[in-house]
């Protein structure tokens, strides 16, 4: 590997973004990006929290131009925010008009500074980054809630974008639009809106697309070759919708297992190639598959993976100074892909983020009245984009209403619970632990309350 | 029952439906935000609602109405919306 990436290997008159149909070539960014670097205040580290696409990737290679590190976390509770802030505080906080709009009710911190595009002309500087440097780092939830952070050196970013860019047909000539529906703090976002542009021959879209009609519209909107970058609970609401859909190159799914069934239509209906990306914060994405033609998943070129004498599985990244362990367990299978295995009992995934269930567990037992109580997820939870996870609580002097209310201050949305149900005791057995099937025999006895 | 009340009705119903909630449709506060504090509603519930409002009234949502009309800030400001944009 090279010891420097420049911050971009795209010509000057490549377009990297559309704003609606309006096209932003490598050379306005540059100039927007030298426009944002200079009020970068003189820290170490950037909150990245733009919900604007553009923004994030201006946010982005504003930081890494004066050297600073950005901070990429889809969780941007309050709670979280504060978590991070606290663990970097030598931190500022980059957000923009279109978070602050949104629905979500989130505050950015008075000191955040908004992003917009200010550049003036063409052209700006093109700056080589060195490789082992840590560009960005990305979070999760620890074992025990708290954020664990993930860092990845610049030259293990660009090294995953190309490999992701030959994979994927995306290497030029000519460029490919992206339509890219997951948050760009999102791992999977991330890589696909904003890395994509920068070392691959693609072009992404601004948005807004989050709803059916939008996600049609920005396809529409942008020339071919287009490429749908999506997740399988958009992809179902899309089909649902029946919108038309210009033609596409492929659509590209990731955040949660992709059910063949609903791949196969989505085939039909759009007369294209669905592909699956496997991948995790911590690693990035590593493999693909066409969901329809199998279970296996390819490995990305580069991409390694060794099983120690414990039969934990490592991921070797090339640019990444060390292994890092793979969160599933998988089968290796002769021609250097895998088969996963199913998920540890113990981590869900739900909207594209990953929790652990004794991490929720702990917080459900910190609100104040609650005796004991467990958060129990459905058996459908690997092939039902909308399934939801539920608890049963012990909790005599609280109702279901106040022990949801606690837990919003402290967990975040798509892990709350549906359901919060009220029993007299939970069947634990003689060391504590609480077994599927006993819990399967709660779900059939009558509730006191059912919320 | 004033048209506004009997809207507001139908779309509870439709909600509770939509995301299979296990609560009556008249517990839904009219005033009460359909997300975080509230119904403590999500991304998620939104597209749910979103398909099941283009399958029933013939129309999208939008993230701009989102933005600007608050549609998810009450269930009053959702019946609204959808009974100004209803195409059926």
């Amino acid at each position: 590997m090279p010891d420097t990436f420049p911050l971009t290997d795209r010509a000057s008159g490549d377009i990297m973004f559309y704003r609606g149909a309006e096209a932003i070539t490598v050379g306005r960014f540059l100039a927007d990006v030298a426009a944002l670097a200079s009020r970068l205040p003189q820290r170490a580290y950037a909150l990245n929290l733009c919900l604007d696409r553009y923004h994030a990737l201006l946010g982005l290679a504003a930081a890494v131009s004066r050297s600073h590190v950005m901070l990429l976390s889809a969780d941007r509770t309050e709670r979280r925010v504060d978590e991070i802030a606290a663990g970097y505080p030598d931190l500022y906080v980059l957000t923009d008009a279109d978070a602050v709009a949104h629905a979500s009710g989130w505050q950015p911190p008075a000191d955040a500074l908004f992003v917009t595009a200010e550049g003036q002309g063409e052209g700006g500087p093109n700056p080589e980054i060195p490789a082992a440097r840590v560009a960005i780092i990305g979070f999760t939830s620890g074992s025990t809630g708290e954020p664990a952070a993930h860092p990845k050196p610049w030259g293990a970013l660009v090294g995953a974008t190309r490999a992701a860019a030959a994979r994927f047909g995306l290497t030029g000539p000519g460029t490919t639009t992206l339509v890219a529906t997951v948050p760009p703090q999102h791992m999977y976002g991330f890589e696909t809106t904003m890395a994509m542009p920068l070392h691959a021959a693609t072009a992404s879209h601004t948005g807004p697309h989050f709803y059916p009609v939008e996600i049609a519209e920005a396809l529409r909107e942008v020339p071919a070759p287009r490429v749908l970058v999506t997740t399988p609970l958009q992809m179902r609401a899309l089909l649902g919708s029946r919108e038309a859909l210009p033609p596409l190159m492929s659509v590209i799914s990731a955040t949660a297992p992709l059910a063949p069934e609903l791949a196969n239509e989505a085939e039909q209906a759009w007369k294209t190639p669905v592909l699956e990306i496997y991948g995790a914060t911590e690693i990035g994405s590593i493999a693909s598959r066409r969901t329809t033609a199998g279970d296996a998943w390819t490995l990305y070129d580069g991409i390694v993976l060794e099983r120690d004498a414990e039969e934990n599985v490592h991921v070797g990244v090339p640019g990444m100074p060390e292994l890092v362990p793979l969160a599933d367990a998988v089968a290796f299978l002769p021609d250097g892909g895998f088969r996963l295995l199913g998920r540890r009992t113990d981590m869900v995934k739900l909207g594209g983020k990953r929790a652990s269930l004794s991490s929720l567990n702990r917080l459900l037992m910190q609100v104040e009245g609650v005796e004991d109580g467990v958060f129990v997820a459905p058996e459908d939870l690997d092939s039902n984009p909308a399934a939801r996870l539920m608890v049963y609580a012990v909790a005599p002097q609280r109702s279901a209403g106040e022990i949801l209310s606690a837990l919003r201050r402290q967990v975040e949305p798509v892990f709350l619970p549906r359901r919060v149900v009220l029993v007299p005791s939970l069947p634990r057995n003689e060391i504590g632990k609480l077994t599927r099937q006993a819990l399967a025999t709660l779900g059939r006895q009558p509730a006191q309350d059912a919320g | 029952m004033s048209s506004a009340i009997a809207m507001e009705s139908e779309v509870a119903a439709l909600i509770v439906e939509a995301l299979h909630l296990e609560m009556a449709p008249e517990d839904i506060a009219p005033d009460a935000p359909l997300f975080g504090e509230g119904l403590g509603l999500d991304s998620i519930d939104a597209l749910e609602i979103a398909l099941a409002v283009s399958r029933r009234y013939g129309f999208q949502l939008r993230s701009d109405d989102e933005r600007n009309g608050q549609i998810f800030a009450s269930l009053r400001n959702l019946a609204a919306h959808i009974e100004k944009n209803r195409v059926q």
